[in-house]
């Protein structure tokens, strides 16, 4: 082989070397002999271990002298983390307004959740509605939506496509952070549970790692049937944001 | 003068027009309460004053307090909280102006300390009971002029109570599960291998059951060891596990990893424990062992795994192939 030849081979060889390695996360390893301390290339790299997670040690039987002498022990707040920003929730807009409505013709509104906490903390936000819309003489009601039936049909902890005209009822779709794996797209639904029919509300977010501002959009969807009574329409949506245990 | 006069009248037309106007804007909520998480190891007979503190960031609102009991949903730390109120423990509020159940008003950026007390009747049973202290507020109740559908704030605090006469809890951990989630398992004489490429994240899954009658939070580390001598370790996060129930415990550095911005790598499309990430090659023993305060029984278990540069090697085949190619051509035309 000629020198020309062993040439190219190397050039070919260390062009496609540089595209068939990707990029490695690390991970620092070490025994009493050495250890091998890598750059903070990827999502975990790098030593993470923080002040915080030792500057209490209350957990257990602890303090068994205290509870003899008052009868109780209190612990505030979670062991694992120190926040002075306390855990909140926010809705954008709590009159969700779908105007007119006009058979056949699905009308949206939005708001916006978001959940504060200020260091990493488990949460979840639930939904559940008090009641179908319906009018206030309670005469008629719209049904909870099914979306588009057949295989598309969707559930209070299933989400599927709700694209069809003639699929009525009402429903939401939820997109951001921390939503259900289930809501694909915009275009996939769930009926609200409903309290006066004893369904469990739906958890329509939640995280072990919380964070600031994480921020979910729930869009509400109704569409009407041609022969839906006349009326104006309304029902109650609960959310209750909860931090975990 | 005439302009004078149309500009006047113009300007008190909409001057007029934005006072009186009724356009409704969109009424925004947002609560803070603090403490997340009350803890409280409680005689009989005894009772504890908490404050808790209630802030209102946007419009103003009229809220009214509650305390419902909740059970844990599944092991993920989510709880279902119970449409009734039972259980032995007493609830109430030490306000002068309301007690739970009842209505009070918050301005924008105000704060309204809630002093719940917490009274463990005489004879109460021994164990433990888990409350969520709900602040909610309260939709208008006038009819809208379109179909609407208004929607209700509330947030809770969870409160743990263990009722014990003594001051001893019992504890009674057990791990069901210990595993790394492999990109490949083979079965070899009855054994799991589970195989990764030396480039995969390595995603592992702990989850600790509560046999005991009360709630129990584990402390420990999980420790990687390699074929070399080389070895990491992770802290526990202490999460309680409440009784009679299973929890997915996690470990540092995960809690820091956001999977809502890597849901397309597979290791965070299920809850895990932990995420390792490195270039690992040869084969890796995982062990924890979990404490649960002192003289509390040490419990542990062990899972291993290998890896190998498969990603590499492929490529690497690859490469030679389209080398020997090239140079059998570059030859053959000299």
């Amino acid at each position: 082989m000629s020198s020309k030849a062993i040439s190219l081979l190397i050039i070919v060889f260390l062009f496609l070397l540089l595209f068939v390695i990707r990029s490695v996360f690390a991970v620092n390893m070490e025994s009493p002999l050495f250890k091998i301390q890598y750059g903070e290339i990827g999502i975990a790299g790098g030593n993470k271990t923080s002040d915080n997670y030792n500057l209490s040690d209350t957990v257990g039987q602890t303090a068994a002298g205290q509870f003899n002498s008052t009868g109780y022990i209190v612990k505030a707040g979670f062991q694992y983390l120190h926040s002075i920003i306390p855990f909140r929730f926010s809705i954008s807009n709590t009159n969700i307004n779908f105007g007119t409505l006009i058979a056949n013709t699905p009308q949206t509104a939005t708001t916006v959740l978001t959940v504060s906490f200020g260091a990493a903390g488990q949460y979840q936000v639930t939904v559940i509605e008090e009641g179908k819309l319906r009018t206030l003489n309670e005469a008629n009601n719209i049904p909870d939506t099914q979306c588009d039936g057949g295989a598309n049909t969707c559930s209070e902890s299933l989400a599927k496509p709700w694209t069809s005209s003639s699929g009525y009822g009402f429903g939401y779709n939820m997109s951001g952070n921390d939503v259900p794996t289930d809501f694909v797209d915009s275009t996939y639904f769930r009926p609200f549970p409903d309290r006066t029919e004893n369904e469990s509300p739906a958890v329509v977010m939640s995280s072990t790692n919380v964070g600031k501002n994480r921020q979910a959009t729930m869009t509400f969807k109704v569409n009407i049937s041609p022969i839906q009574p006349a009326g104006k329409y309304q029902t109650i949506i609960n959310f209750v944001a909860t931090p975990s245990f | 003068m005439k302009i004078l006069r149309f500009l006047f009248v113009i300007f008190i037309f909409y001057f007029l027009f934005f006072i009186s106007s009724k356009e409704i804007n969109a009424q925004q909520v947002s609560l803070s309460l603090s403490p997340p998480l009350i803890e409280t190891v409680i005689k009989p007979g005894k009772s504890i004053l908490v404050a808790y503190t209630l802030v209102n960031y946007a419009d103003p609102v009229i809220l009214s307090t509650k305390v419902l009991p909740f059970e844990p949903k599944n092991n993920f730390g989510q709880i279902k909280i119970k449409e009734e109120f039972d259980g032995p423990i007493r609830f109430s509020l030490d306000n002068a102006d309301f007690n739970l159940g009842q209505e009070f008003f918050l301005k924008t950026n105000d704060r309204q300390q809630l002093l719940l007390r917490i009274r463990v009747p005489e004879g109460a049973p021994e164990g433990d009971y888990y409350y969520t202290l709900l602040a909610e507020t309260q939709p208008p109740t006038a009819q809208a002029e379109k179909t609407t559908s208004f929607a209700k704030a509330t947030i809770g605090s969870n409160i743990l109570i263990t009722v014990t006469e003594s001051g001893k809890v019992e504890i009674k951990p057990k791990i069901v599960l210990f595993e790394v989630l492999p990109r490949y398992r083979f079965s070899f004489f009855g054994k799991k291998i589970n195989f990764f490429d030396s480039t995969d994240l390595i995603p592992l899954v702990l989850v600790v059951e509560n046999k005991g009658k009360n709630l129990i939070k584990p402390e420990g580390q999980i420790i990687l060891k390699g074929n070399f001598g080389e070895k990491a370790k992770f802290d526990i996060v202490p999460q309680n596990i409440l009784f009679q129930s299973q929890r997915l415990i996690t470990a540092t550095p995960s809690a820091e990893i956001d999977c809502s911005t890597l849901s397309k790598i597979k290791a965070c499309q299920s809850p895990i424990s932990l995420i390792m990430s490195g270039f690992f090659l040869g084969f890796y023993r995982l062990s924890t062992s979990l404490i649960f305060g002192e003289n509390s029984p040490q419990i542990s278990a062990s899972t291993s795994f290998f890896a190998f540069p498969l990603k590499i090697f492929v490529g690497l085949v690859i490469v030679l192939a389209i080398a020997v190619i090239i140079i059998k051509r570059f030859t053959a035309e000299e």
